[in-house]
């Protein structure tokens, strides 16, 4: 038995001032009162003579000890008088509510998550009142959800209002949270409670438990099947192919055979069968065809404890090609070069059919001088004199050794070993980083940005000994990336859970030439280790990494459902805190004693008090005399 | 200042009160009694010579006719039988709950009124040891601010003496009248044959007895340390019911002895604690005592 705001000696001080206060006052009060008369004529003393000396004596012994009763026990109420050990008073508790994307499975009627809610509500309500709380959601990341605090219908309101996330729990990280709290803000030795389905991502069994953890509750959930990882990309070989990688897992401990089913634009376009082992993956590859957008939706027909990693949807763009107007009279030299790219839809013309007023996004001459210069962006090859948007061209007389300047994207990755250029032209006005390549130091390629851009080949990739080189396509595919980089670039959708995602890129890739863009277009930090780049997603949405002519669109939005199930030591606390075991808690006392002094003083005043005096005076009977008469008359009645 | 001790709709009540008094005063008009003695009521006193202003009604004409010059022909008017008020301004009557003198005036003040209404000469005349200066007032309800003015300022203090205080009354005032009463009657000395005195000499004595509740039965028991308020004398004694039984029963005693004088000298006796209205005391007891109607 304890005081939280009184030592003994403070309260024995206390008692004792008061209780001579109230001797006092008594003995004040039974001291012979003065009054003011209009007249002593009337006043005849009583037979019995005055005795001075009783107002020094107690004359209603049995009103002063209710009084001083009433008082002690106040005093104590106001104390906080506490049953228990005072060791385990004012303590400050962090409460691990797991919100992990796993409390979503179903418990019954009810979700893992609203039974957990249940658990931590019982148990707020076992604490002291004095105990403070703070209420902490766990999931990868610990965010608290309440400081600590002794208002227990904020922390139950806290609880009540938490929600499931979408990511898995890190349960370490929580623990060391809560640890961080307790040493900075706490007061006293709490507990760090946790209470959840126990399913985290954490890699090691051995979370280093501190002293003061407790177990409240584990709540495992059923079998679940869920989708891991989608990808979608377009088909290198057709482009109005979309090709779709799917990933599912098993997280439960029986084998599972379950249906996939896609549809675009609520229309079935394919279906499979996955065959999943306990803890294991399984990936299919799927194929539709269509050049329209629409929303893609990928469905694991699959009745488990969570519904939200069955189902992935995507809205996929409508396919855009690139038309390339191709002048030339002899095309079959430039068809292989073009028809690689399944996003280019090139049309040969004639040179004499050649018109600027073409709707082309690209227009190509070859070899010719056109009328009037095209509108927009233009590839010119080995353009007769006086054509050359280059400026002065000067022709080839003897075999140049060719070299690149890969600086400049048209030039980027080209390699030529000992190719020589025995014809064409030079174009000497030609100088700085337009230059894309060099004959013995004579600009042979120049690419040129007004007044829009433009590319002017010296000499036919195709008539040279650069038509052996692997270089040679790749110069087309560079100069058309560079010509319009947002229909060359190459796309690829990804559907992943939130959480810390691993992009493999080109190792030779510099940060500066990576953007990593939210849905809003606001650039995300991220991480570059070798190949490898790591950004983090705390909530759901899409994230754009563009890598050069790459871009990569994860949406995030399936929840990480935690693999691992954490089976805690044997000799970790559990269940909620004993009411007496062992002193390990107190209650409080202090309601009762308030209500048992206010009683004594109640008691008091209606037989000793000043009622008696009135209700006497008025010749009623007194409201104590009345109580204890009835009292006499049912103790006579049993 | 009216207002502050009875308020008009209280006022506009009394204007319907008569003060009544039984006793003919020889030479003296007034009253709703008939009076035993003969009198034409205005007597010829003299004559003089008319100055600017005088009221031509009152010349003698037929002097006028033979002397050629005007003379005033003076009378005697017979005055209105006085109404007097003695009111008690004691240290005693500042004692109770509610206070008595309080209560007082605001009797005096509606009884002042009552008589005002009905065009009779009033006098206040406040006492304690000894007369204190009076104020008279005649004329008609518009006098009564002075009046009520005058009740206002009034503070009580000193002791009571009765005989004292009736022998300068009968000195100072050898004309007969009614003469209102208005006392606790706490006197150390015995108050009844002042009072007999007074209703001797001729005047017709109303007695107002005010007492408070804690002046008949006091509510205090145990040991007291009672004091006088006009002596200051200090008595300590045990007092308990019975003690309690026997203070009432003698204040009683001394009430009815009070009244007994009062009603063997043709007079009028009210007992009113102050814990009763003064509205209803005057329409009931008063009323009751036809001391007013």
């Amino acid at each position: 038995m304890f005081f939280l705001n009184l030592s003994l000696a403070e309260f024995t001080a206390l008692f004792s001032v008061l209780g001579g206060v109230v001797v006092a006052l008594y003995l004040l009060d039974r001291s012979r009162k003065k009054i003011k008369v209009a007249t002593l004529r009337f006043w005849v003393p009583a037979d019995k003579p005055p005795e001075a000396k009783q107002r020094r004596k107690i004359q209603q012994p049995l009103s002063l000890l209710l009084q001083m009763l009433g008082l002690l026990l106040l005093l104590a109420a106001l104390g906080q008088l506490r049953w228990g050990s005072p060791e385990h008073s004012l303590r400050d508790h962090v409460l691990l509510l797991d919100t992990s994307a796993w409390m979503k499975a179903k418990d019954g009627r009810r979700t893992l998550l609203d039974s957990t809610k249940a658990d931590a509500i019982t148990y707020l309500r076992s604490l002291p009142s004095t105990d403070r709380v703070m209420v902490v959601s766990a999931d990868a990341l610990a965010t608290p959800a309440t400081v600590f605090e002794s208002n227990r219908n904020v922390l139950e309101e806290a609880v009540k209002s938490a929600k499931a996330g979408s990511s898995a729990l890190q349960l370490t990280q929580a623990i060391d949270f809560a640890k961080q709290m307790q040493r900075l803000h706490g007061r006293g030795e709490g507990e760090i409670v946790y209470t959840g389905a126990g399913r985290m991502a954490d890699k090691d069994d051995n979370l280093n438990l501190p002293k003061n953890f407790r177990l409240l509750s584990i709540r495992k959930g059923g079998e679940n099947v869920g989708l891991r990882k989608v990808s979608l990309r377009r088909s290198a070989v057709d482009g109005e192919i979309w090709e779709v990688f799917v990933t599912a897992h098993n997280f439960g401990i029986k084998p599972r055979v379950i249906l996939i089913a896609l549809a675009y634009g609520h229309a079935p376009v394919a279906s499979g069968r996955l065959e999943l082992a306990p803890g294991a993956d399984q990936s299919g590859r799927y194929e539709f065809r269509t050049k329209a957008a629409g929303e893609l939706e990928i469905r694991l027909i699959v009745d488990d404890a969570i519904a939200a990693d069955n189902r992935a949807i995507f809205e996929l763009p409508a396919q855009r090609l690139l038309d390339v107007a191709v002048y030339s009279d002899e095309p079959e030299l430039l068809r292989p070069f073009l028809g690689v790219h399944p996003w280019i839809t090139p049309k040969f013309f004639p040179t004499r059919a050649y018109s600027a007023d073409t709707k082309a996004a690209i227009v190509i001459l070859d070899r010719f001088k056109p009328a009037a210069a095209p509108k927009g962006q233009a590839i010119y090859i080995e353009p007769p004199s006086g054509s050359s948007p280059a400026g002065t061209a000067s022709p080839i007389t003897a075999a140049m050794r060719l070299s690149w300047h890969n600086e400049h994207p048209v030039g980027e990755g080209l390699r030529t070993g000992d190719v020589r250029l025995e014809r064409g032209e030079y174009f000497p006005g030609a100088v700085g980083s337009t230059v894309i390549a060099e004959a013995d130091g004579k600009p042979v390629i120049v690419a040129l940005t007004e007044p829009s851009r433009a590319v002017v080949l010296g000499f036919h990739p195709a008539k040279s000994q650069l038509r052996y080189e692997l270089a040679a396509p790749l110069l087309f595919a560079n100069i058309l990336n560079w010509l319009a980089p947002e229909v060359a670039r190459q796309r690829e959708w990804n559907g992943e859970s939130i959480g810390m995602v691993r992009v493999a890129v080109d190792s030779n890739l510099k940060p500066e030439n990576i953007q990593v863009l939210n849905e809003g277009g606001v650039a995300l930090p991220f991480t570059l280790v070798g190949n490898k780049l790591q950004f983090f997603a705390g909530a759901e949405g899409m994230v754009r990494v563009i890598t050069g002519g790459r871009e990569q669109v994860y949406s995030l939005t399936l929840p990480e459902v935690a693999e691992k199930q954490w089976e805690p030591p044997k000799t970790v606390r559990r269940g909620l805190p004993g009411r007496f075991s062992g002193g390990a808690s107190s209650f409080d006392l202090w309601q009762w004693l308030a209500m048992a002094g206010g009683l004594c003083l109640l008691f008091d005043w209606l037989w000793f008090g000043r009622i008696r005096l009135h209700a006497s005076t008025a010749g009623q009977q007194s409201i104590g005399s009345w109580f204890m008469g009835q009292v006499s008359s049912w103790r006579k009645a049993g | 200042m009216a207002e502050a001790l009875i308020d008009r709709q209280f006022l506009e009540r009394l204007e319907r009160l008569t003060i009544h008094w039984q006793k003919s005063f020889p030479g003296l008009v007034g009253g709703h009694n008939a009076s035993r003695f003969s009198g034409s009521g205005q007597e010829f006193l003299d004559h003089r010579s008319f100055h600017p202003g005088d009221d031509l009604r009152a010349v003698n004409w037929r002097a006028y006719m033979r002397l050629e010059r005007l003379i005033l022909k003076m009378f005697q008017v017979e005055p209105r039988v006085p109404v007097r008020f003695l009111l008690d301004t004691s240290a005693s009557m500042a004692t109770g709950d509610p206070d008595k003198f309080d209560y007082a005036r605001k009797l005096a003040a509606a009884l002042c009124y009552v008589g005002l209404v009905r065009l009779e000469t009033i006098l206040v005349q406040p006492f304690a040891d000894t007369l204190h200066d009076p104020i008279a007032v005649g004329g008609g309800r518009h006098r009564f601010q002075p009046v009520a003015e005058y009740l206002s300022k009034l503070e009580a203090g000193g002791k009571t003496d009765f005989l004292k205080v009736s022998r300068q009354f009968l000195a100072e005032y050898p004309q007969r009248g009614l003469l209102i009463l208005i006392s606790d009657f706490l006197d150390d000395r015995d108050a009844e044959k002042p009072l007999q005195y007074l209703a001797d000499f001729g005047h017709e004595v109303f007695l107002i007895h005010l007492w408070s509740d804690q002046d008949r039965r006091p509510p205090w028991t145990g040991e007291l340390e009672v004091e006088d308020a006009e002596t200051g004398k200090i008595v300590k004694m045990n007092f308990d019911d019975e003690s309690r039984e026997a203070y009432t029963t003698a204040f009683d005693s001394y009430a009815a002895a009070v009244r007994q004088m009062a009603l063997r000298k043709g007079g009028k006796y009210v007992g009113v604690p102050t814990s009763t209205p003064v509205e209803e005391a005057i329409f009931g007891p008063m009323m009751l005592a036809r001391g007013i109607y």
